[in-house]
């Protein structure tokens, strides 16, 4: 079976790899370069912690596979697991905690005093309560993506980049892609993050997903201090530490389009990341940058045959595709083995 | 000789054309994986050396390769001077 899979971020690199260990010949196609996607420009925070079974599910065996692709692969993604910390003002905003045990997710629910013990420079007058998943935490992106295209690589995956593909149907089923020239394929698969919608509406394919526009920014380097990854849900900002000491941080986006940096967020984000952290005052930022993401329905991402036949949609992780997408790659591949044997 | 073509990040030519024969061919791929550009100067003392290399080892024109897109700020600006600036 020949397959082509059209975007190169971390969901598009892990269905290719894992295809690939079933002896699947794979293609995949970037338009750009390798990082040019949300993959290339998210903030690494790994989480379980959703209001949803089936994202909770995913979320627990992505866990299991960072470790497997790590080990298998031969290449260390930087992950750091020291915890998932979910900040609020009201103790309503955080009632997805209930539910969440229910699946057996060891959380902990603290008042804004506990979380001073773990993290003592945080301002506790920020918030009211927080939810801290100790399993929780951080990965390096670019690792991810760079340790997935050599795994690729590895098992004879050909990544073209610098190669924006189109899907080319005939009789209602597709042939393959055309990439400068045409690649044959039983299978397509449309993992091409924010831009898989406006790939679907060319084929005719209604597609009522939200593409979000999210802002970040890094400051200069400073010895190891922030260990959790935050997300303070009442306002929307995020904060970590990278393994590089980058103080990594943003605020959740908003569906307003465009990719571009500005100035406006800096002011924003810097007043309520001093707010939360006073002695982060005296850093400097020294980039920022934007990045699209595309939102399912109900938070849900988009898996499964569309009805051009042998297209599988692979889409729609909103801001958790490095949460859940390696799981949902894993799904994908033995949905796509399925149907080659039927 | 140790030929140090990035200060800031302190890498060598050596490495930057290692990474290249890694496949790391093309500048925004070449400036991440090696961290070159990056540093505190943002590529000022760098850049010019690293897309000269570029351009020997791919064959490529410094114009093909093209330059990489400068992020905002130009200068970095800590953040209690940004917290104080007007919220629209
Ligand atoms: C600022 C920010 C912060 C985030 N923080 C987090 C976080 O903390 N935790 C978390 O879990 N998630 C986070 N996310 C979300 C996460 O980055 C995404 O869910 C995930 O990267 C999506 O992966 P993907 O493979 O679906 O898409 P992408 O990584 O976007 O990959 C799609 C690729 O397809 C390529 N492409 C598009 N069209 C074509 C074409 N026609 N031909 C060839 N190639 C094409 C694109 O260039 C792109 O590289 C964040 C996102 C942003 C922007
Ligand atoms: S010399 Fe390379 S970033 Fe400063």
């Amino acid at each position: 079976m020949k397959v082509a899979i059209i975007g190169a971020g971390i969901a598009g690199l892990a269905t290719a790899y894992f295809l690939a260990k079933e002896g699947v010949k794979v293609k995949v196609f970037e338009q750009k370069f390798l990082l040019h996607g949300a993959s290339g420009r998210n903030s690494g925070g790994l989480t379980a912690q959703f209001k949803d079974e089936e994202l909770i599910k995913l979320a627990l065996r992505s866990e299991e596979l960072y470790e497997k692709l790590q080990s298998e692969i031969g290449f260390n993604f930087l992950l750091r697991r020291s915890g998932y910390l979910k900040l609020a003002k009201t103790k309503e905003e955080l009632e997805e905690v209930e539910f969440q045990r229910r699946f057996g997710l060891k959380l902990k629910l603290l008042h804004a005093e506990e979380v001073g013990e773990i993290f003592p420079d945080i301002n506790t007058n920020a918030f009211k309560f927080a939810s801290y998943y100790p399993r929780g935490g951080v990965v390096f992106p670019w690792a991810v993506i760079w340790g997935l295209a050599k795994g690729c690589k590895d098992l004879g995956v050909e990544i073209h980049d610098f190669k924006k593909a189109e899907v080319v149907v005939e009789n209602g089923k597709v042939k393959g892609v055309s990439a400068g020239e045409f690649h044959e394929a039983e299978v397509v698969v449309n993992s091409a993050g924010a831009w898989s919608k406006e790939i679907n509406e060319k084929l005719g394919i209604k597609d009522e997903r939200v593409i979000v526009k999210e802002e970040i920014c890094v400051t200069e380097s400073i010895r190891p201090y922030l260990d959790p990854y935050i997300l303070h849900v009442s306002n929307g900002l995020f904060l970590s530490q990278s393994m590089r000491g980058e103080i990594v941080g943003g605020i959740v986006g908003k569906s307003n389009g465009g990719v571009g940096s500005s100035f406006d967020f800096l002011v924003r984000y810097a007043k309520l990341a001093t707010n939360l952290v006073p002695k982060l005052k005296g850093l400097s930022i020294l980039r920022q940058w934007a990045g699209v993401y595309d939102e399912g329905i109900n938070g849900k991402p988009v898996m499964g045959f569309s009805k051009v036949q042998g297209l599988y949609q692979l889409n729609g992780f909103g801001r958790n595709g490095m949460s859940i997408a390696l799981a949902c790659a894993e799904k994908a591949t033995k949905e796509i083995l399925n149907a080659q044997l039927r | 000789m140790r030929k140090v073509v990035c200060r800031c990040e302190d890498l060598t030519e050596e490495e930057i054309v290692h990474a290249i024969e890694l496949g790391y061919d093309d500048i925004e791929s070449l400036k991440r994986y090696t961290g070159a550009t990056t540093g505190p100067c943002q590529g000022k003392g760098c850049l010019m050396h690293v897309l000269r290399i570029l351009s020997q080892k791919t064959g490529k024109s410094i114009d093909e390769i093209g330059i990489t897109t400068q992020r905002p700020p130009v200068n970095p600006v800590p953040l209690y001077i940004l917290a104080s600036g007007e919220e629209k």
